[in-house]
């Protein structure tokens, strides 16, 4: 490490954080210099929120330093981090939806009077936040009738409303339009020119280019790239750091995909009632097609309307051919064979505390029913017996309770009803979060298998090593549209580099519904 | 690569979890009550009539522990248990009574308006997308009303009718109608375990969300608890008027505890997914026989309520302690079980 320019006001050395299964920091530094703007640049999956959810004393970890202002610290909850002087605009929406602007602004600093609240230094100081924005919002109207880019805003206000040294500021502008955007970062640069330190973690490189003096680029949860000056850099330059040279997409034979006739599945312009905009796609039988995108870019949401959970409201689906209207996932489960992986498998896709008897028959109940819906309990256990020894689930028996098994077996668990319901399409999303590295290249296998089977699969995944690994083609999705396809010839270098340079292609966010 | 364990070893797990059960701890705390109160009255309890009290009056303590565990059993709960089966009870009395409606027609009537009741109940919930508390707490003080509204002030005595007959009516000192209420048990319990539309309430129930994405309406597994609920409440009631003296507006009053009280002793999960039939029968036995011990040692009836309440309360307590280590040990286990995981994914892999 070389010394560069002042004394650090924050400075995190060595960082590494552990999760079952997987290292998500292996040793990241990051140094913040009072008065400059920092980028912070990664993949999905790089580190990042880790590393801000450190910083923000969410998470402890489990080795390196964090010192701020020249002082050794530990940060056990994010009101430490308050205390140190560092403030945080996250990702996701922290509001009460129901508390009025000014209460939202204050709410980690209730100004009081005894024991009452003292309404009018709360809407004095809410004032002085949103002035400082230049924001001319209803101090008293509740959170919940904001647009999103005004609710972001009010996040950012509150984020000024103490006097912090570092400011994070977590995909600040995923929701502003330009204008707004544009706003926020006259503001960051008024910050700067005052002397704080500000973090900025954007997938726009635009913005990043534009606002930030410095940068740190973290790969595989190390930083590859460490305060750098960013006018030193070119936007080429920093996405090959992106991207790496280290992983090496795993091959298998590769199986045929039939060509001839309709497609398994097929989107011609769909629109849907959540904010989809034109989405054409088709898969294959045979065929794994990618669907990439940054998280909130509505891939999750295709694949629930794909299933009927959401209205298409113009364009036509398609399922070997005939217009499919899928009104309820019974019908895309029993009429179109669609199924769905879902991407948290213990919340959606799992029955933890019931056996894997019923986790995976449930979606065969209908056809394994005899007179009066009377299911026999040995056709259940054998059908349990023969997945667990096909995808090599291991458990105790099948009156195991699903809760009680690993992750990578849990992931096969929630797999494993679809095959018993004969899906010849399947949405699989976010297959291997959480689980660990072995686990997860004998779950690529399968997949991979499943497809030479003859299964047409739509992946969704935010792991770009894995999408190179197992899809075809790539498409990207940005804002509830889609971005643009990247064929894979399973080269990572150049593959990853075109996805990358589709999702961070410029052009300003569409709104969306605050609730959604 | 052995993914089942073999069928002997399984045998063997399924028996110690059934020992360490909340079940088998229901059955030893039974069994040894009443083999205390069996020696404080110096045998006399082991006497037909004895024997025949305990269990005529176990009858409506089960039925309504079962009508409360199929809603538990979808993540709701039933507070109009007690004014409905009140109100059916004193409807039945009344047809009988006052209008000479014939025995079948009155039962015929009480089961099906039953059932409409709950399946309203369910409607309501689904429909207005209010928390099924609120909608059975309002249905709670309407049918109360409605039962008031036939019954007023009065006791009415359906007579010496063929009902009277069965009420009283036992095989070997053991009373038909707590042979019914066991029916209804087995009834359940098979259909919760063995047939699609119970196995759809328990997934409902267990998750919501997962039960959803398996092409499972949630709507309609609320709405058949609740019908179901209100059935076994119309049994309940049935039942009630053949082996009571007579009915009047206080029947139904003092249900609601012990509704709630046999399943949860009984192992049911509030959340849903998880419900005991015979935990709760067993549950039903244990606070029975808290009844037995007031009239034998002749205690204030008061005793009854505060214990019932103490062991209700201290079984959650205890089941949420037992959880949260079955918890801490899985997580254990499941580390372990990941180096195993590493150890053969090649296996896992091909074998697919």
């Amino acid at each position: 490490m070389t010394d560069i320019g002042s004394d650090p006001i924050l400075l995190a050395d060595g960082l590494v954080k552990d999760f079952p299964g997987v290292r998500a920091l292996n040793g990241a530094t990051l140094r913040m210099s009072p008065g400059s703007v920092h980028a912070l640049l990664g993949e999905n999956g790089a580190g990042k929120s880790t590393l801000i959810k450190i910083l923000t004393g969410l998470y402890q970890p489990d080795a390196g330093n964090l010192v701020v202002g020249g002082q050794p610290i530990t940060l056990h909850s994010a009101n430490d981090a308050a205390a140190a002087g560092i403030a945080v605009v996250h990702q996701e929406r922290n509001l009460v939806p129901e508390f009025s602007v000014a209460e939202n602004i204050t709410l980690n600093r209730i100004p009081v009077r005894g024991v009452l609240v003292d309404r009018a230094e709360m809407r004095a100081r809410a004032r002085r936040c949103l002035d400082l924005l230049d924001l001319d919002l209803d101090l008293d109207a509740p959170v919940n009738r904001l647009s999103v880019a005004q609710a972001q805003l009010v996040e950012i206000a509150r984020a000024l409303s103490s006097e912090n040294r570092v400011l994070l500021l977590d995909e600040p502008t995923s929701a502003l339009t330009l204008q707004e955007s544009d706003r926020l970062f006259e503001l960051v640069r008024r910050l700067r020119d005052q002397g704080t330190a500000i973090l900025l973690v954007s997938h726009k490189l635009e913005e990043v280019f534009a606002v930030c003096d410095t940068v740190t680029v973290l790969r595989d949860g190390v930083s590859v790239l460490e305060a750098a000056p960013l006018a030193e850099h070119s936007r080429d330059e920093v996405v090959t750091l992106m991207v790496g040279r280290s992983h090496q997409a795993a091959s298998f034979e590769p199986h045929v995909v039939e060509r001839d006739g309709p497609a398994a599945l097929e989107l011609d312009k769909v629109s849907t009632a959540s904010g989809h905009r034109d989405i054409s796609l088709d898969v294959r039988r045979g065929e794994i097609v990618g669907l990439y995108g940054l998280v909130g870019a509505g891939r999750t949401e295709l694949a629930k309307a794909l299933l009927g959970l959401d209205r298409v409201v113009s364009g036509e689906v398609r399922v070997h051919g005939q217009r499919a209207r899928v009104r309820d996932v019974r019908e895309a489960l029993n009429r179109y064979r669609i199924g769905y992986v879902p991407e948290n498998r213990k919340e959606e896709g799992l029955f933890l505390d019931q056996p894997l008897t019923m986790n995976i028959a449930v979606t065969v109940w209908n056809r394994i029913q005899r007179a009066f819906g009377y299911v026999p309990r040995a056709r259940e256990r054998k059908l349990v017996q023969e997945y667990t020894e096909s995808l090599g689930i291991r458990a105790s028996g099948p009156d195991q309770h699903a809760g009680l098994l690993s992750g990578g077996n849990q992931q096969k668990v929630s797999l494993a009803k679809w095959l018993a319901a004969k899906t010849e399409i399947l949405i699989i999303d976010e297959p291997t979060v959480g689980i660990d590295v072995r686990a997860k290249s004998a779950f690529h296998q399968l997949i991979w298998q499943l497809a030479a089977d003859g299964l047409a699969i739509l992946l969704i995944t935010s792991d770009l090593p894995e999408m190179v690994t197992l899809a075809e083609r790539i498409v990207v999705m940005r804002d509830f549209q889609i971005a643009g396809s990247v064929p894979n010839d399973h080269d990572y270098e150049r593959t990853s580099t075109a996805v990358i340079r589709l999702i961070h292609g410029s052009g300003s966010s569409n709104r969306k519904p605050y609730e959604r | 690569m052995k993914a089942l364990s073999s069928g002997r070893s399984e045998a063997r797990t399924s028996l110690l979890r059934f020992f360490r059960s909340t079940e088998m701890t229901l059955l030893v705390v039974g069994a040894a009550g009443f083999a205390i109160l069996v020696a404080g009255s110096h045998g006399s309890l082991l006497h037909g009539d004895a024997v025949r009290g305990i269990l005529s009056y176990l009858t409506v303590p089960i039925l309504i522990g079962l009508a409360q565990l199929v809603v538990l059993a979808v993540g709701q709960m039933n507070l109009s248990v007690g004014p409905l089966g009140g109100f059916l009870a004193v409807l039945i009395a009344a047809l009988m009574a006052d209008h000479g409606v014939p025995v079948l027609l009155a039962v015929v009537i009480a089961l099906t308006l039953g059932t409409l009741i709950g399946a309203a109940n369910g409607l309501l919930v689904v429909t207005t997308r209010i928390n099924g508390f609120i909608v059975t707490l309002a249905t709670m003080t309407i049918l109360g009303g409605l039962q008031y509204r036939v019954v007023g002030t009065r006791t009415i005595d359906p007579g010496s009718g063929i009902l009277k007959t069965f009420g009283t009516m036992s095989l070997l000192n053991v009373p038909v109608i707590f042979l019914i209420a066991l029916a209804a048990a087995g009834l359940l319990a098979f259909f919760l375990r063995r047939v699609v539309t119970g196995r759809r309430l328990l997934a409902s129930g267990g998750n919501p969300l997962a039960a959803r994405l398996s092409g499972i309406s949630n709507d309609r597994a609320i709405v058949v608890a609740h019908a179901l609920s209100g059935l076994i409440i119309g049994v309940a009631a049935v039942l009630t008027v053949a082996s009571a003296p007579g009915v009047n507006k206080s029947i139904g009053g003092d249900w609601l505890l012990p509704s709630f009280a046999a399943p949860i002793i009984g192992g049911a999960a509030l959340t849903g997914g998880s419900v005991s039939v015979l935990g709760a029968v067993l549950a039903a036995f244990v606070i029975r026989l808290v009844d037995v011990a007031r009239a034998q040692y002749s205690l204030d009836p008061s005793w009854v309520n505060f214990t019932v309440g103490a062991v209700v309360l201290g079984t959650v307590v205890i089941t949420r302690i037992r959880e949260t280590r079955q918890a801490k040990a899985t997580r254990r286990r499941v580390d372990l079980g990941r180096t195993g995981i590493t150890g053969d994914s090649s296996t896992a892999g091909s074998a697919s």
